[in-house]
């Protein structure tokens, strides 16, 4: 497979060595608040006003987990073991505050132990429900409404609608941009790979947007202006929880399939649909958005969504096949995973299961199941 | 040589499993449990020989009940739709399990609480075979108390992977494999893989509708996705807030619960009837009072009644049947029960010497674990997190109340409100029982699938060292013996006592 050698791309790699990058660094310099988040259905917006700034926690480059599987213990998921560790190495000291959700038992548990073994200034759960009505609506409204009040009291900054649409329009802004980009992989032969797109997501999600705004803009310049990428076998999706790591996308393109819709936690799909206010005011426009642009198997009654959405993005995309990657120990994705598969097969769509670690790891294997795999679909 | 029923299933192939086969297996069932009957008798006291034989027979009567109400070809045809019956020929073993070394009232109540359990569960098959036109499948952590209330009869998914490996330890095994073949992830918890398992093979009863909930762990959320995709039911799902002590939450699952009851009533025949809810309501509320005064009574040392009693009372009663009068009476007879050997200074068992709490779910496969610690090293088990609630009576004035009450039940119920919330929701409680009941030590079912019990140990046991409170982490598999043995169990108990607490035993360990 052709591909391009990109001067930004360098850039995004070099901002997701560190969990706390150089431009989280500036921002905290000149007096702008980061707080670190760990889970989708936290509103990204909410936590752009004012001077706040959100932080995807991320554990890039972790070596061991050997303290957090103490706390937390070995059966756990090691995203949050990652996480744990890091948080005992101080690799997150920057951070002025910490914004959870009890997705499931694992982040809450990391929560837990945070709170016990670091004692944070600031941490707030958003008590997200399981399943969308008009009456759990109001309930997440009202969480992020309480959210509100105490960044407003904590850290004195602007809470109020002027300073939440604004930050709305701005984010906004940011994910048209980036959806921009990656709806080029739609085309026959995509102008950038997976792991490139990949890289400038994660890198956007661990940076103060408007930092890395100029950044994904060069990006976006430079692949327009440069060739498309060919010679790939097969036209991928991958489909699952957390992944941070674009080297693990990296390895699966380098057997020949090339990565083009990614429908995962970190992923920009559907992720990074815009915020639509529609005049309910600003808060009950991002507890909606929260809803849709979410497509976790912790939604108990949307599996049929999820499922659908899988379908649309492989005729969207023109993808040839599914890649579920499921974070060992996850217990969401592990079990909901079983009936995906088999219903996705019963369409007709191949799919390949892969059990993985947070950090990447078994890269061998990685390719010669995904080598595999292509070979089955007849690549 | 007595036949193996796990063995008979499990070898023969799944077309030749024949009548003549199921029938021969129950023979050699009913020749062990025969001989196993003489040899218990033998070790007991006379008025202790009396009692078993009285309890044995009231559960063989509890089964004949069943087999000749439907009539012998009804049942074998029914064995043959739910071949996991044939397992509940094993009642009398898991008395003997629980009589063996113990004596008196202590011992009465264990027969008691097996012949409960048994007379209850005829019941449940009763409604499986007679009332498939108003039941509904529900999910373990759903109470059934509304669904009854609307004249609806009710089967728990999980009810059987919980009970029945208590009678035959390997019981859940073939079922686990089926979920993990079918693609389930092999770390979950086995109990949503074992009820997956029953599912796929079509071993689960078909119903009018399902409810479900966001209870009590991701692993038993998520199987729901296929369970409702297998059963192709109108489904209803309840969803517990994180944070749930507070006004807000309270009226947000009322609202969810008054959605079940519409639910039910556009999906099945059944039909609110809130004078029925007051009635089962207070029932609960009669067990609830009593249940506390027999905590009140077990919270003095020695106590007059322990272990089996208390905890498999619980869990069959009030998660199942709160409000059956049979339950009201049960817990009615154990309350007598306890009084009187308090007030006859009679301990339940005279070898008490440490008292201790079991946290997180108890070992199906390995239930006498607890009658073992008595015996070998003086431990008695007082009480246990799934019996540990937290909720107030039922207020019975209005359908509002009723709903609001219900809703705190279940909130503040066990594994629910120690896998939500804070930290301090799981940590408070320990501490509040080892003071509530003056316990020299606290034992932790550590069940490898169990992510948020796992992740509380770190924690857990440098707040014990602070309190010093000696901590035992039980390593092992819900309802999978082969991730870790009786055996390995056992020696994990042994190491504790022997080297934490430095105790001798009180007598040799035998196996079986």
């Amino acid at each position: 497979m052709k591909t391009a050698d990109r001067k930004a791309l360098k850039v995004f790699q070099e901002l997701l060595e560190n969990p706390v990058n150089r431009l989280v660094e500036q921002a905290a310099g000149d007096g702008r608040i980061p707080l670190g988040y760990s889970c989708s259905f936290v509103p990204e917006p909410l936590l752009m006003a004012d001077r706040l700034f959100p932080v995807r926690l991320h554990a890039t480059g972790i070596a061991g987990t050997e303290i957090a599987d103490n706390y937390l213990s070995s059966l756990v998921c090691s995203y949050t073991r990652s996480i744990l560790e890091f948080a005992f190495d101080d690799r997150y000291d920057l951070l002025q505050g910490w914004v959870f959700v009890p997705s499931c038992a694992h982040m809450q548990r990391l929560q837990d132990n945070l709170e016990y073994l670091k004692k944070p200034g600031f941490v707030h759960t958003i008590d997200v429900p399981r399943k969308v009505s008009e009456a759990t609506l109001d309930w997440m409204e009202e969480e992020l409404h309480m959210l509100s009040d105490r960044l407003a009291s904590h850290f004195q900054v602007d809470m109020g609608p002027d300073s939440l649409d604004k930050a709305i329009a701005s984010w906004n802004e940011y994910a048209e941009t980036v959806k921009a980009v990656g709806e080029l992989r739609k085309r026959p032969d995509p102008p950038l790979t997976g792991t490139e797109f990949h890289a400038m997501l994660m890198a956007s999600l661990a940076s103060p947007k408007d930092l890395i705004m100029p950044e994904i803009r060069a990006f976006r310049d430079e692949v327009e202006q440069q060739g498309d990428i060919t010679g790939h076998r097969a036209r991928l999706m991958v489909v699952g929880g957390h992944l941070h790591d674009p080297d693990f996308i990296r390895v699966i393109e380098s057997q020949g399939g090339l990565v083009v819709a990614d429908r995962f936690c970190t992923g920009s799909i559907p992720g990074l649909m815009p915020v639509e206010t529609n005049g309910r005011g600003p808060v009950r426009a991002l507890a909606e958005h929260a809803f849709r642009k979410t497509l976790c198997p912790r939604m108990m009654e949307d599996f049929d969504r999820r499922l659908q959405s899988v379908i649309d993005i492989v005729r969207e995309y023109n993808v040839d096949g599914v890649v579920i990657e499921v974070i060992k120990f996850c217990d969401l994705w592990g079990v909901d995973s079983m009936p995906l598969v088999t219903a996705l097969r019963d369409k007709g769509i191949p799919v390949l299961k892969l059990e993985r670690e947070y950090r990447l790891g078994g890269e061998g294997q990685l390719r010669t199941r995904v080598q595999a795999f292509l070979e089955s679909m007849g690549r | 040589m007595g036949f193996r029923i796990d063995t008979v299933l499990s070898h023969t192939p799944i077309g030749a499993r024949s009548l003549v086969n199921r029938v021969s297996a129950a023979a050699g069932y009913a020749f062990r449990g025969l001989r196993e009957l003489i040899l218990d008798l033998s070790s007991f006291s006379a008025a202790d020989f009396l009692v078993y034989a009285k309890y044995s027979l009231l559960v063989w009567g509890c089964i004949a009940r069943v087999v000749i109400r439907r009539g012998p070809i009804g049942f074998i045809h029914e064995l043959i739709r739910y071949p996991w019956m044939l397992h509940l020929l094993r009642a009398t073993a898991l008395m003997r399990r629980f009589a063996r070394g113990r004596s008196g009232l202590y011992l009465e109540s264990m027969c008691m609480v097996v012949h409960s359990v048994a007379e209850l569960l005829s019941e449940l098959l009763e409604d499986l075979f007679y009332h498939r036109d108003r039941l509904i499948i529900t999910e373990e952590m759903v109470p059934p108390d509304i669904a009854r209330a609307m004249g609806l009869k009710v089967w728990m998914l999980e009810a059987m992977g919980i009970l029945l490996p208590m009678m035959t330890p390997e019981f859940c095994l073939k079922y686990i494999d089926e979920a993990e073949n079918a693609g389930v992830n092999p770390d979950a918890c086995s109990l949503p893989k074992a009820t997956m398992g029953m599912v796929m093979k079509g071993h689960m009863p078909d119903g009018l509708a399902l409810v479900s909930s966001n209870m009590p762990c991701d692993a038993g959320m998520a199987s729901y996705s296929y369970i409702q995709r297998a059963y192709k039911l109108p489904t209803y799902r309840l969803d517990v807030p994180n944070n749930f002590t507070n006004d807000r939450a309270e009226r947000l699952f009322s609202e969810d619960l008054k959605g079940m009851i519409a639910f039910l009533e556009e999906h099945t025949p059944g039909r609110m009837d809130w004078n029925e809810l007051k009635r089962i309501c207070e029932g609960r509320n009669r067990m609830l009072d009593l249940e506390l005064e027999l905590w009140d009574m077990i919270r003095l040392r020695p106590a007059p009644l322990a272990a089996e009693a208390v905890i498999l009372s619980h869990m069959w009663h009030f998660n199942l049947f709160a409000g059956h009068p049979k339950s009201v009476r049960h817990y009615e007879r154990l309350v007598e029960m306890a009084r009187k050997n308090l007030e006859e200074g009679r301990p339940a068992t005279e070898k008490e010497r440490f008292r201790t709490v079991l946290w997180n779910p108890p070992f199906p496969h390995f239930v006498d674990i607890f009658n073992k610690a008595e015996r070998l090293f003086g431990v008695t088990l007082i009480n246990d997190s799934m019996t540990y609630n937290h909720h107030t009576p039922i207020d019975t004035s209005s359908p509002e109340t009723m709903l609001k009450g219900l809703s705190m039940v279940i909130m503040q119920g066990p594994m629910v409100r120690h896998t939500r919330g804070p930290a301090d929701n799981y940590l408070d409680d320990i501490f509040r029982m080892v003071r509530q009941f003056d316990l020299d030590m606290v034992w932790v079912a550590n069940h490898v699938g169990c992510k948020s019990g796992q992740a509380m140990n770190g924690i857990l046991r440098e707040l014990c060292r602070e309190r010093k409170i000696p901590l035992l982490v039980l390593d092992y598999d819900l309802l999978d013996p082969r991730i870790a043995s009786r055996d390995s169990m056992m020696r994990q108990l042994e190491f504790f006592m022997e080297n934490v607490m430095k105790v001798d035993r009180l007598e040799a360990r035998r196996t079986g």
